[in-house]
């Protein structure tokens, strides 16, 4: 499965590229943002991938220009809820500043609000990462209620507050 | 639309990056904590601050704060 979109193509994780996805998970410029931090073994990784392969989670593989850059997912899908969790991680350095989290984002979303009919997502964020914090919030991310205590906070997203907030990203590019 | 205050605006988008880096001159795109998140939340803050719709394309094209306040108070 493939969705191409505002110039980036969204692979779904298959099988054989769960130890690219292990190796850069294992990085520590990406374990540093993770709440589970434990070094992931083959075995580990075949198991989760086990798990998650199913329509309740969509992991897919982020490519620009023929590149694999990075991962982006949708998890833990609550159909009668019409929510889910999303989260991405760009492993390659060339883009981590540049818009591609953003295209990539707004194809998520866009799959997630417009094909799986979510009408809301949640995040949780290390309360140590300003830079996803202030990610998300340009996304259009509120923090829920209750969270000043809590390390790996929880935020929440509206399809309402998405669409405003999209207009205004799809300007940069 | 005073450039003063729209210096002020813009050096709030920034959490690591000194004050005294901000000035009419500043080329921006230069200053280490730019990003395309600092690009978004430029285009954010001229949204909300003075309602005034800005594109990427405006950023590219500019190069110092004061060309982007040029920009932006000529839509105002």
């Amino acid at each position: 499965m493939k969705i191409t979109n505002y110039g980036v193509t969204l692979s779904r994780l298959t099988e054989d590229k769960i130890e690219l996805v292990r190796n850069w998970r294992n990085d520590p410029k990406i374990v540093q943002y993770m709440e589970f931090k434990e070094y992931i073994t083959p075995e580990m990784q075949l198991n989760w991938f086990n798990k998650i392969n199913n329509e309740n989670n969509y992991f897919f593989i982020i490519e620009f220009e023929g590149k694999e850059i990075g991962l982006i997912n949708v998890k833990n899908i609550d159909y009668e809820e019409k929510a889910g969790e999303g989260g991405i991680f760009i492993y390659d350095d060339n883009y981590l500043n540049s818009d591609i989290s953003f295209r990539s984002i707004l194809c998520m979303t866009d799959f997630c609000f417009e094909t799986l009919l979510l009408k809301r997502l949640i995040a949780h964020v290390l309360k140590n990462n300003k830079r996803a914090i202030q990610f998300n919030k340009l996304l259009g991310y509120q923090i829920a209620d209750n969270q000043d205590d809590i390390q790996n906070q929880l935020y929440n997203l509206s399809k309402e507050e998405y669409s405003i907030k999209k207009e205004r990203i799809k300007r940069l590019f | 639309m005073e450039l003063d205050k729209f210096i002020q605006h813009f050096a709030a988008q920034f959490e690591e990056t000194d004050i005294s880096k901000f000035s009419a001159d500043t080329k921006y795109k230069e200053l280490t904590e730019w990003s395309s998140l600092m690009a978004l939340a430029i285009i954010g803050m001229a949204d909300e601050e003075y309602d005034v719709k800005i594109k990427g394309d405006d950023i590219r094209n500019s190069q110092t704060i004061n060309d982007l306040f040029i920009i932006v108070k000529s839509r105002k």
